[in-house]
């Protein structure tokens, strides 16, 4: 095993971290991360979870051996000085070591794995927003699909508030691999009617006794399975998964940072909150 | 796939649309506004459920809304899809299976609370926030389109309110009447969200009405419009119910008739302004706002046929008035508990016993502060010409506090409850309109918590949910107890009823749930099709 402090990190460990740290909600509330949301932190804070702890929680901390860090309720609600500590001491009782890295290199990775779990647009983001807009709207085709604020297509989700709902790294994986996370009501099917009508469109609901269909057309069909001859599931995502070629890196980070920035409301009583406490 | 939504994106406005001609009409398959209809009349043409056949009318599907708590939704349907509204949330349910369509969430409204519907319009569905902002949404998907703030929440204002969707325009009030805020009802463009107008309840200094509010500082003295309204479409006239003065149960900061709380006011629908009001409580302090729904029927009237507003008032008295001028015909009370007036004059004024005023030792008054109806939804069946009104018997204790309020705070300057050893009782009326009278009546027993209202059906039924938890079906004409069904909890909305591919349901919120009842079928053995993939 490698040396690094973050190796042998093990199922639960983080989860754990609330019932299991000792240090005050006092001192917890004095410490502030001092590299919270920079850019260049979080990057070299991906680079030493890599190193380090992916082996537990995954390449992209998606979870493995040790939880899942990139969705994570837990940390989600932990501010910035507890998901310190954790790294830094470890959860006692648990597989999780504690690390010696030095306060400026935990920090890093404290920032990569916050923004796992922070809506897009409270993430700092490189990239262009209006070459994002035109790759979305133009050359993207993002928008046959896909509608913001009432502007596009309807077969895909409904993008309006995707900065608030996906973190950037989400983002990112649902553009280059759509297929991956797939249902939610967007499933290309093909029913075939007993009187032989063929109806092709999204399913938004699929039961044992019933399948509902919005068609190419907008229009919906609520089917009575019982009236079917034969129900086809599309086995990938209608959404292109050739993105990561078919778009520059420069412009997937330009469509990134737009989406990142589209939500209903820029700030709220509760987004501010989330903002401060990831300052402090 | 992206020629395929091409071609959808351009074809989606193909679909079927909204239309205001039909909501106008009576509701037939659909129920496509709060109330059915903009009478306000909650009758329903439909006949497959009717006095014989509602025997057989067993549960079909339960729709859970996940986190839901107490659902006050009316739900609206149109083409066989019926929507629904939570805390900040829309569902769009297949209305035949109960199976989800789509769900809208709004995670970042700064309030949380109860809601009471949706309005359709065209191809959107229009709902409001708890926190005030009216919101658009494609109906077909649920995609967001616009939302437009109509209402500070940091000065009191919330919103529960199903909106009111008109020919081209939505139209919003607001609730938050204990904290002082300056109640108003605005309509917005339903394309653009750009207001149209704005009618406030409270009107400003040197404007008509102000003088009547003494030494509070107006314009804030609540006059929320936290329900629905009605409409007359060949009037074009909006008639919408105001709330209580503020504070609720103080009035010593406020002497006069506080203007226009309490009332109906009627608003030319195309700008908002007062056509006429007609106050029911003035210088109300026991918090009878005036928002049980205003119902618009066309009856004969001293030998003429008029248009006339039926409102069973919480304080006491149901009263008629000409929907046109605004011109009091007559009131009558329909409870038996009712102390704080002896009548009401040929003017429509109540003639107002003395000592009535909360106290701050407190003072029994009837009807209680929940009044003798509330917002649960009567219904009127031009069969039966008759009213159908959750009614309350019972008298509280009002206590009232002395103080100097400040604006937008919440104060209500005392408070009222329930006598020890004099519970209330709910009773189902079939009023009369003209004389108040009940022709049967149905007595509930339960707690007296409930908040359910009613249909009426041309089937001959009122439905409705009684005060112990169970859905109700009665024979509109003589009260004969029908169909009942155990919902096991407090009900707090109002049932209504659809048809979808020829066969008649019956609908209702409850808890965290929304039931739907259909008349019974044999299962038959089902073949699933081929299926590839899940």
């Amino acid at each position: 095993m490698a040396s690094s402090p973050c190796k042998r990190v093990v199922p639960c460990a983080l989860l754990c971290t609330a019932l299991c740290m000792a240090q005050s909600s006092r001192t917890h509330a004095q410490v502030k991360s001092p590299l919270a949301g920079q850019i260049a932190a979080i990057k070299a804070g991906q680079h030493r979870f890599q190193e380090g702890c992916a082996g537990c929680h995954g390449a992209n901390a998606e979870g493995g051996r040790g939880p899942d860090l990139a969705d994570n309720r837990t940390i989600k609600r932990m501010n910035a000085a507890k998901l310190f500590d954790t790294i830094r001491h470890g959860v006692p009782g648990t597989e999780m070591p504690p690390s010696s890295m030095p306060d400026e290199n935990i920090w890093e990775v404290a920032a990569f794995i916050r923004s796992l779990n922070t809506a897009a647009f409270e993430t700092p983001v490189e990239g262009d927003l209006g070459r994002g807009r035109a790759v979305f709207f133009g050359s993207g085709g993002c928008s046959n699909c896909h509608m913001i604020r009432g502007r596009g297509g309807f077969l895909g989700p409904d993008l309006t508030n995707i900065g608030f709902s996906s973190s950037i790294a989400q983002l990112r994986e649902n553009i280059l691999h759509p297929s991956n996370k797939r249902g939610g009501g967007f499933r290309s099917v093909t029913v075939v009617l007993k009187n032989d009508t063929r109806i092709e469109g999204i399913a938004k609901d699929n039961s044992n006794y019933s399948i509902q269909i919005l068609d190419t057309h907008g229009h919906l069909h609520l089917l009575n399975k019982a009236r079917l001859k034969e129900v086809v599931f599309a086995p990938k995502s209608p959404m292109p998964d050739t993105y990561g070629e078919t778009l520059s890196p420069q412009d997937l980070q330009n469509l990134v940072a737009f989406l990142s920035r589209q939500v209903i409301r820029p700030q709220t009583e509760r987004t501010a909150e989330r903002s401060r406490r990831e300052a402090n | 796939m992206r020629a395929l939504g091409l071609l959808a994106l351009f074809a989606l406005y193909l679909s079927g649309q909204v239309r205001y001609s039909d909501i106008s009409k009576s509701p037939t398959d659909n129920w496509l506004t709060y109330n059915g209809d903009y009478s306000g009349q909650r009758y329903s043409p439909l006949t497959q459920i009717n006095r014989k056949t509602v025997a057989d009318l067993v549960p079909k599907w339960t729709y859970h809304v996940r986190g839901a708590r107490r659902l006050e939704t009316t739900p609206l349907v149109f083409d066989g899809v019926m929507y629904i509204t939570g805390s900040n949330e829309v569902d769009a349910i297949d209305a035949s299976t109960g199976r989800k369509i789509w769900i809208y969430r709004n995670g970042l409204a700064g309030r949380h609370g109860l809601n009471r519907g949706v309005a359709l319009l065209g191809n959107s569905v229009f709902f409001v926030s708890g926190d005030c902002h009216l919101v658009a949404l494609q109906r077909s998907t649920g995609a967001f389109l616009w939302e437009k703030q109509f209402a500070d929440a940091s000065k009191g204002y919330y919103a529960t309110l199903a909106p009111l969707a008109l020919k081209d325009s939505v139209v919003v009030g607001v609730s938050g009447g204990e904290s002082g805020m300056r109640g108003f009802v605005a309509a917005y463009s339903a394309s653009t969200g750009k207001q149209l107008w704005r009618f406030y309840t409270i009107p400003a200094k040197g404007e008509p009405g102000s003088k009547t509010w003494d030494k509070l500082d107006t314009p804030y003295g609540g006059g929320p419009t936290w329900m629905t309204g009605t409409f007359d479409p060949e009037l074009n006239m909006l008639y919408w119910m105001t709330g209580n003065p503020w504070p609720d149960y103080y009035g010593g900061a406020r002497k006069g008739d506080d203007l226009y709380t309490d009332s109906v006011v009627a608003l030319d629908a195309g700008t908002g302004k007062l056509r006429w009001y007609f106050q029911f409580t003035p210088h109300d302090t026991h918090d009878w706002d005036a928002e049980s729904i205003p119902v618009l029927v066309d009856l004969e009237y001293q030998g003429k046929m008029r248009r006339l507003l039926l409102d069973a008032n919480r304080n006491g008295f149901l009263y008629v008035l000409d929907r046109v001028t605004g011109k009091f015909l007559k009131a009558n009370p329909f409870v038996q508990k009712l102390t704080w007036a002896t009548g009401i004059d040929a003017q429509g004024r109540p003639i107002v016993n003395s000592d009535i005023d909360p106290t701050p030792g407190g003072r029994k008054v009837c009807p209680a502060t929940r009044g003798a109806t509330n917002w649960m939804s009567p219904s009127f069946s031009p069969e039966t010409k008759l009213l159908y009104v959750p009614t309350l018997e019972q008298c509280d204790k009002y206590v009232g506090i002395q103080h100097n309020p400040p604006p937008m705070h919440r104060l209500d300057g005392g408070g009222a409850g329930p006598i020890p050893g004099e519970p209330g009782q709910f009773f189902l009326r079939a009023l009369n309109p003209l004389t108040g009278k009940w022709r049967w009546q149905y007595a509930m027993v339960g707690p007296a918590t409930m908040w359910s209202g009613t249909v009426s059906t041309a089937g001959g039924l009122v439905i409705f949910g009684n005060d112990e938890g169970q859905l109700v079906a009665l024979d509109a004409s003589t009260g004969r107890d029908l169909w009942h069904y155990n919902m096991g909890q407090t009900l707090t909305a109002s049932p209504i009823t659809f048809s979808v591919q020829g066969k008649q349901y019956v609908s209702i919120a409850a808890g965290m749930n929304i039931f739907t009842f259909g008349l019974f079928e044999p299962a038959v053995p089902f073949v699933p099709p081929t299926q590839l993939g899940y």
